[in-house]
């Protein structure tokens, strides 16, 4: 066993000492807050656990998800309230979606000026700004690929000066490219058919006979 | 250098010479040999018999019989029982099964209250990474895939069970499809699949290794298009009965004011999840912080019965080193694509693709017999040679295919485009739970329960990637059934008579119990 070593950490405006080696949110518990407002998945998924952090070396803060971050000497942490952005109620339309389709809901996406908060803002690394463009240019395949690993924290829209909404947007470009992707599953609605029509009915018979014996 | 680093150096130094070699796959006598000798379900000590309740005279884990026998937070004579809601179905948990649970429901024309202990979505689902197992392709067919699943799961599933989850897994993934769930397709169109554990066929669709966040993201939104009521952060911590056998309700604690909330519901789906955070046998686990099984502890006492609560999943690949990252799930997709195990010397012991139970004990026995790695903090492990995917399959493999496990351990200056990393199994899945019918209802007659907090589906081994088809297929089912029900049904009397006969119970047995239960949240906190 090594053994362990102390650093000082800041939460908000207070100073602690913990062991080295937690991650943040192990940190707080160490420090006696359960954290239920905070704590999701513990896997880095769900993004209840933002933090926005500096290190003492640095200029700017930046944003992580503190269940995925390390304690180090230093550094200072403050936890995000959740995300205060307002959901459209949008559903999928019946047509084929366009941009258009996008801004009806999330009009504010044509604002953009191109200053980069977003994207430097987000925990997962995705380039917001870029897929916040292909919405306007009406690539909704290329917004869906970009917001793939969207934990939808709600940093982006925190830091956004024109009011951009990207994650909602793009979750929204998301489940349009899902819906109508161009080219349809061939073989799922040949297997659905095939259900249908009791195409497996005779194997089924065998098996649950066979099976029950077993 | 150390005997980590050095270990680590072999695993590197044998990676060419290793990469064709075939593994030969286990005899059904070396696998129960196997099982046997070295699974923590076969493990005596760390299982008592059940006193009380529908399940008297079993056995489970101590930590669940423990929860199961536990005190209630409430008595029968506590709060004034006057409700503060009235609904037709009130739906417990957030995840993947209690989303798919209210939009069914509330399409059958249902009035719906979904209340969860966290944020909606903040569950097991989201962090789901390999994918899930329907059979799309021309080869297979939902009597295979059956098949598969009942020698999987010890041939103990319950069959009726098992084929509605077969048979509707296609429907079901159009049905995600057509609500806008993106899987990864071919260049034709087709739903892109992969192999699984214990599959005979390539079968699971998948988004990258984000299927759970990419699944439970889309029905959040769809629940929250809905405009379904939501309670968050009002954990449900007992059951509302007529006193005689038919549940009617629940009683909700709001977490922010500790204040009570009283329901009423014509019928009530319990889709709460596993049980990962009670750690059973000191177990690492993946599971999300809210995995307590706070519904098989609720729907026991109001008289439900389990039914395979002695069995769990430890998924082989749980991450142990560093420290932090203890428990965090590997996905068996890497193993999928050509992922080796290792010891201590460098070498395989087992066909990577064997079911989990059976991977999860050889890497137990390699570590029991001094064939382990030893980390820092003193936890022991085998490897995972994640960089022969890509020796395998080009440079970037695992860049393009893996980016959330590149993400993951990148935050700890682990590059698995290079270094292997070090894996024991952590408490994964409860392959038990509240016994249902196939309309997903329990033996307490309005209490439908759904997804993982159900039992009977997966028999003692679920496969991978039949979880999440499970969650949408009874979730679905659950949803209908439970609307249809209420719309046949009156409102029923609110009481916690159901609570007197277990306190009797538990005095005659004996049973003197230190646990609230449900426990609501692992006690991680440091009192200090
Ligand atoms: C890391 C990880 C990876 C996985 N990968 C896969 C995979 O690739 N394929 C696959 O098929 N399966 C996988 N699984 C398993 C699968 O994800 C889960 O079994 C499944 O998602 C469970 O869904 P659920 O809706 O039943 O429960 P959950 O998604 O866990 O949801 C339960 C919900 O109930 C809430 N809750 C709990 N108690 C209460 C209470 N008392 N009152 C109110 N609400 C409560 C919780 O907060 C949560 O919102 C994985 C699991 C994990 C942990
Ligand atoms: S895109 Fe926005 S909401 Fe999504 S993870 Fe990045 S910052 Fe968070
Ligand atoms: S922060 Fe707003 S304005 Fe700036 S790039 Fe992002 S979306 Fe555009
Ligand atoms: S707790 Fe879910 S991302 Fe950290």
């Amino acid at each position: 066993m090594t053994i362990s070593q102390s650093v000082a950490i800041t939460v908000g405006d207070e100073k602690h000492t913990v062991p080295e080696g937690m991650t943040v949110i192990q940190a707080m518990w160490h420090l006696g807050d359960a954290m239920v407002k905070n704590v999701g998945c513990l896997g880095g998924a769900c993004g209840a656990c933002a933090i926005i952090c500096r290190l003492p070396g640095q200029m700017l803060p930046k944003t992580a998800l503190a269940c995925q971050t390390m304690v180090s000497e230093g550094l200072n942490i403050r936890f995000l309230q959740g995300d205060p952005s307002k959901k459209e109620i949008a559903p999928l339309p019946a047509e084929t979606p366009s941009r258009e389709t996008v801004f009806q809901y999330y009009p504010e996406t044509r604002r953009c000026v191109a200053c980069q908060a977003c994207t430097s803002a987000c925990p997962q690394g995705i380039d917001v700004m870029v897929g916040v463009r292909e919405a306007m240019i009406g690539d909704l395949a290329l917004v869906a690929e970009r917001f793939t690993t969207c934990v939808m924290c709600g940093f982006c829209a925190a830091v956004c000066e024109s009011r951009i909404r990207p994650h909602r947007m793009g979750l929204y470009a998301r489940r349009l490219a899902g819906a109508f992707y161009p080219k349809p599953p061939t073989q799922l609605d040949m297997r659905i058919a095939e259900i249908s029509s009791g195409q497996f009915d005779r194997e089924w018979n065998d098996v649950m006979q066979a099976a029950q014996n077993a | 250098m150390t005997e980590f680093e050095l270990s680590k150096q072999r695993v590197a130094e044998g990676r060419e010479s290793r990469k064709a070699a075939e593994m030969p796959r286990l005899s059904a006598d070396e696998k129960e040999a196997l099982l046997h000798r070295y699974h923590p379900d076969k493990k005596k000590e760390a299982y008592a018999t059940i006193r009380i309740g529908p399940n008297q005279g079993q056995q489970t884990v101590h930590e669940v019989v423990r929860l199961l026998e536990g005190e209630s937070p409430l008595t029968s004579k506590a709060p004034d029982l006057n409700p503060a809601h009235q609904v037709d179905v009130l739906i417990i948990g957030g995840g993947g099964a209690g989303s798919s649970a209210a939009l069914m429901a509330q399409a059958a024309g249902a009035k719906v209250l979904m209340a969860t202990k966290l944020r909606l979505g903040d569950s097991n689902t989201v962090m789901a990474e390999g994918g899930m197992q329907v059979a799309v392709s021309p080869e297979d067919s939902p009597v295979r895939h059956f098949v598969d699943s009942l020698k999987g799961g010890q041939m103990a599933n319950d069959r009726t069970l098992l084929k509605a989850l077969v048979s509707e897994g296609p429907e079901v993934a159009k049905w995600l499809i057509d609500m806008g769930v993106l899987f990864d397709r071919e260049e034709d169109g087709n739903l892109s699949i992969r192999s699984g554990g214990g599959s005979s066929l390539p079968r699971l669709l998948r988004c990258k290794d984000y299927t759970g966040l990419e699944l439970m993201r889309v029905l959040k939104d769809a629940v929250l298009n809905e405009e379904i009521q939501l309670l968050e952060f009002s954990p449900v911590i007992e059951f509302l009965t007529d006193g005689e056998g038919t549940c009617t309700g629940a009683v909700l604690k709001d977490l922010d004011t500790d204040k009570l909330i009283v329901v009423q519901a014509k019928t009530v789906i319990a889709a709460t999840g596993g049980i990962g955070r009670l750690h059973i046998q000191g177990f690492p686990t993946s599971n999300h912080y809210g995995a307590t099984g706070d519904g098989l502890a609720m729907s026991y006492r109001a008289g439900a019965a389990l039914t395979f609560q002695d069995t769990f999943q430890y998924h082989p690949t749980g991450s142990v080193f560093p420290e932090a990252m203890a428990g965090l799930l590997v996905t068996e997709a890497i193993r999928s694509v050509g992922a080796q195990l290792l010891n201590v010397k460098g070498e395989r012991f087992i066909y990577e693709l064997e079911t989990r139970d059976a991977v999860a004990s050889a890497v137990i026995r390699e570590c029991q017999e001094g064939r382990g790695v030893e980390t820092p903090a003193g936890r022991k492990g085998v490897w995972l040679d994640m960089p022969l995917v890509d020796v395998l399959h080009g440079a970037g493999t695992l860049a393009e295919h893996f980016p959330n496990m590149v993400k993951q351990f990148s935050r700890y200056d682990i590059d698995i485009s290079k270094d292997p990393v070090l894996i024991y199994p952590t408490l994964h899945y409860q392959n038990g739970g509240v016994k249902i019918d196939v309309d997903s209802e329990s033996t307490l007659k309005n209490l439908f329960v759904a997804g993982e907090a159900s039992g009977g589906i997966h028999g003692r081994n679920r496969l991978m990637g039949n979880s999440l088809l499970d969650i949408v297929v009874y979730g679905r089912r659950a949803g209908k059934a439970a609307a249809k029900r209420a719309s046949e049904v009156d409102f029923k009397p609110l009481t916690l008579s159901h609570l007197d006969p277990f306190q009797a119970a538990k005095k005659a047995a004996g049973v003197v119990s230190e646990t609230v239960s449900p426990i609501l949240f692992p006690d991680y906190v440091n009192k200090g």
